[in-house]
């Protein structure tokens, strides 16, 4: 039998990240891949002339050499920041919101945003500056209890970072409102709730503040050849560090051990048993509990049933015959709302038929040679809050996609007066059934577990080391402590690898 | 000057909050139920129909067409659905080699929800040979995941297709027509068939039947003068002749075929979004013949297998009998997607690759030729 001292379960970004990390710090490792590519939903895709991004609309936190973003640091220390062309993005995003009648584009950069913000909503600056203050302390605090894995210690905590800790437990929206922001201020400002999934009245406020940060200190990046550059990246590093990779392979089983109820081994689709005590599983807890196991623990049971799925996703790909000034496309990356309550946006988003949210990105308008001259290209996508692409029959679905294909063109002409229709030479769509196919999450889901109040970003990296129950099994990715989005994958797979390394040295 | 957060109106009361929310959470998670987890969820169950992935199924019926074509009717494993003018590999062990090809299906896709699927094959190579001389009623065979964007798309086509067929490029269209006449699609659709004879052209009787006042099928002969039948080739002249109007163009057929139609379209000056073109499988390559050796990595085997020049990646392999991934033979799908540890290649046609996989050295070994001695790593099947 084949052994090695940890199995990564699945190449997405969380998975990738966690096998640099077992190899840098000397384990023996195979990453096992179901998908014929690495990088899960990031990756890209050809369509006649056009090359797609998969679904990375800008990611954050990166910065520059002399200005490093957390995941920058990241990448230096796994060598792969120089394996990639990086290119930044230009403005932080245009929302547009038909209730309200708002219609606000916003810049990176803190004080670029604070005085953009001052002249659309008079009187905000006081407001939107203790916000960027507090979103810094945040990012400062979890900083710290990243570097002691999770074990802070009070005194600290509320000596260096008691605004953070004080505004901890509460949502975005009560935080804001006890900084009296202005009302329009607030909507402009929580246009990226849809990047998290979760709606502002029961959004932990340190999660959302933290990712404003991370987007708006210091900019977005993109990689030049789409997240699939990233993706290989990070698979030529694995090799040039000695691990293992099978693609067109799926983990089925996780092997127990009849002793402690600890990873023992791996069973691959093919039969092939692999001995291993650790494993990183970048996949959702309910497949591994649900189905790869025979022997699960009652507590991860309850555990999972007591989550809640994130939002299903959907996404459009458009390869325009026309370039983006001709087709009246003047921004980067839009956010269509119906209204900026985002409690009732949410609502909204359960059906196929009430949801028109949009996320949208034209490529071109951060990186023009994206595409061949004369054309440019755009992705649009939203989530649906409830299964409700459960209830569409195989024979329905072609129609349904289609509906929803249409229903996101006309809206994008309609709020943003471009003209889209007559231009499309490629379409491609990917629906909760594209996700569930390619990636394995149920129902389609993209965003792992709902980042709810009650099970929000800082109650699960408090509780890292008591989620982890089963002896060798620890997880990456966008179920796992860090929650959804790139960034978070990277990190969550550099804190489950690194858990990990440490796991193996303890047994000696 | 730094500001203090305060949300209630004492500090230590926003600290108590903080700190209820591990209990809370901790409560929370050892409220749920003990309810085992589904083993599947329903939208999982639908990508299973919608994208089956390989799939065993039995030969059921076996029809002569004309005197070089064959179709082929299986019962899969499990129903599934395609979209019509989508192909399948089908595929089966021929001596020591596992083979397989990439057939358009000719089949309704409302039956392959029944469990049937038809596949219709033209006699001109080493699989379709070995299918008309071997294959019979009750053989296995693999089929796999229904695949290729050949197909109508109704968020951007024009309401009417004019498909240009030639020969047994026929099959997606007489799959696109079952789909219009039974309702799965809707858009009109005039057909241009190219054949040589009449005795060559296939599903005449089945089309003439599907005729409506969506459907019209005009047939054109180059080897016969008929009545009834177009004579010479599909051009402009003959597309004005029967369409006007806003229409896209989709056309599957051989080579000589395109290079003839391309030159006539450009005088309909048709822009890129209304032509679709049903790609080729890459075939071997007229150079002089060359021996290299392959060095070829899959799971934890390595292989040595001889190649030839005239040949590609993929073919040395297959001949070696390793079991490799193949699907639409012609460098787009990137299913054969495999690592180049060292060795230099020639590409036939354009390079279809992702921008970051000829950056880091992978490629796609159905459209490859090898130029030296070369060692890849390559995914199992």
């Amino acid at each position: 039998m084949k052994k090695y001292d940890a199995v990564v379960i699945g190449a997405g970004n969380g998975g990738l990240v966690a096998a640099i990390r077992l190899l840098q710090g000397g384990a023996k490792t195979l990453l096992v891949e179901k998908h014929n590519l690495p990088g899960g939903f990031a990756t890209s895709f050809r369509r006649g002339r056009f090359e797609f991004e998969a679904s990375l609309h800008e990611l954050n936190d990166f910065g520059t050499a002399d200005n490093a973003g957390d995941v920058r640091v990241l990448f230096d220390e796994l060598g792969v920041t120089d394996k990639i062309e990086w290119m930044q993005i230009p403005e932080a995003y245009r929302v547009i919101s038909r209730a309200e009648k708002l219609d606000a584009t916003m810049p990176f950069g803190v004080r670029a945003f604070i005085d953009k913000m001052e002249q659309y909503v008079p009187g905000s600056r006081d407001s939107v500056t203790k916000f960027f203050e507090l979103a810094e302390e945040v990012r400062l605090a979890q900083a710290y209890s990243s570097a002691v894995n999770g074990k802070t210690d009070p005194k600290v905590m509320v000596g260096k970072y008691g605004n953070f800790v004080r505004a901890g437990s509460y949502s975005v929206n009560e935080v804001l409102k006890a900084l009296k922001m202005p009302k329009k201020a607030r909507d402009i400002l929580n246009a990226y709730w849809c990047y998290l999934g979760a709606h502002c009245d029961d959004l932990s406020f340190v999660h959302y503040a933290s990712m404003v940060n991370r987007y708006i200190l210091r900019g977005a990046s993109m990689p030049k050849m789409r997240s699939h550059e990233i993706s290989l990246a990070l698979v030529e590093r694995i090799r040039e560090l000695g691990g293992d990779i099978l693609f067109n392979t799926e983990a089925v089983k996780i092997l127990t051990d009849a002793q402690d109820g600890g990873v023992a081994g791996v069973v691959l689709d093919d039969g092939t048993q692999i001995a291993a005590r650790h494993v990183v599983a970048n996949c959702a807890p309910h497949i591994v509990f649900g189905r790869m196991m025979d022997k699960v623990p009652e507590c991860e049971i309850r555990a999972a049933n007591a989550r809640k799925f994130s939002g299903r996703g959907f996404t459009m790909f458009l390869g325009l015959d026309a370039d983006a000034d001709e087709l009246g496309i003047e921004n980067h990356n839009y956010f269509l709302y119906d209204t900026m309550d985002s409690a009732a946006q949410y609502e909204r988003m359960r059906t196929i038929r009430s949801n028109e949210v949009q996320a949208t990105v034209c490529l071109n308008r951060a990186f023009p040679e994206c595409s061949p001259k004369g054309t440019c290209m755009m992705y649009f996508t939203t989530l649906y809050m409830s299964d409700d692409w459960g209830n569409v029959r195989a024979e329905d679905y072609f129609r349904t996609k289609d509906y929803v294909a249409n229903k996101m063109i006309d809206r994008f002409e309609q709020d943003t007066g471009a003209k889209l229709r007559g231009h499309i030479e490629e379409i491609s769509v990917a629906t909760p059934m594209t996700y569930a196919r390619y990636c394995g999450h149920p129902q389609g889901v993209i965003y792992g577990y709902e980042s709810q109040y009650w099970d929000g970003l800082m109650p699960r990296l408090q509780m890292m080391a008591e989620d982890h129950k089963v002896r060798g099994l620890r997880f990456a990715g966008g179920y796992a402590m860090r929650l959804s989005g790139y960034s978070s994958a990277y990190f969550s797979g550099d804190i489950s690898g690194r858990q990990t390394v440490g796991d193996i040295k303890k047994e000696g | 000057m730094p500001f203090t957060f305060k949300k209630q109106i004492f500090g230590f009361m926003d600290l108590l909050r903080f700190k209820k929310l591990v209990p809370n959470r901790r409560k929370k998670l050892e409220s749920g139920s003990p309810a085992a987890l589904p083993k599947s969820y329903r939208v999982n169950e639908t990508a299973r129909i919608l994208h089956p992935g390989y799939q065993r199924a039995k030969l059921v019926a076996v029809e002569q067409n004309t005197a070089d074509t064959k179709t082929y009717t299986l019962e899969t494993q499990n129903p599934f659905l395609f979209r019509a003018g989508q192909y399948v590999t089908l595929g089966c062990k021929v001596g020591q080699s596992e083979v397989s090809r990439p057939y358009a299906i000719s089949s309704a896709p409302k039956a392959a929800l029944g469990r049937k699927i038809s596949l219709t094959v033209k006699n001109c190579g080493f699989f379709s040979g070995y299918l008309f001389d071997h294959a019979s009623v009750g053989d296995e065979f693999t089929v796999g995941d229904p695949s290729g964007d050949f197909c109508y798309e109704p968020v951007k086509d024009a309401e009417h297709v004019v498909a240009l067929a030639g020969g047994s490029g026929i099959t997606p269209f007489y799959s696109m027509a079952q789909a219009v006449a039974d309702g799965t699609d809707n858009y009109a659709l005039t057909i241009f068939y190219g054949a040589r004879t009449a005795e060559d052209l296939i599903f005449k009787k089945e089309l003439d039947a599907l005729v409506s006042d969506k459907i019209k099928v005009i047939y054109v002969l180059s080897d016969e003068q008929k009545e009834g039948f177009e004579h010479g080739f599909i051009g402009a002249g003959l597309i004005k002749k029967y369409v006007s109007g806003d229409y896209t163009v989709m056309m599957c057929g051989p080579q000589a075929m395109y290079a003839f139609a391309e030159k006539e379209l450009a005088s309909l000056g048709l822009p890129l979004r209304r032509i679709k073109k049903e790609a080729n499988c890459v075939c071997s390559r007229d150079v002089k013949a060359e021996k290299y050796e392959l060095t070829v990595h899959i799971g934890f085997e390595t292989f040595k297998i001889p190649a030839d020049s005239r040949e590609t990646i993929l073919t040395a392999m297959e001949r070696a009998g390793l079991k490799v991934p193949s699907k639409c033979r012609a460098g787009g799908c990137g299913f054969c997607h495999s690592k180049l540890v060292s060795g230099k290649f020639a590409i036939a046609g354009a390079d279809k690759r992702r921008l970051a996989d000829a950056k880091f050295g992978y490629i796609h070994p159905c459209c490859f030729y090898p130029d030296s001695d070369m060692e890849l790593i390559v995914p199992k099947a």
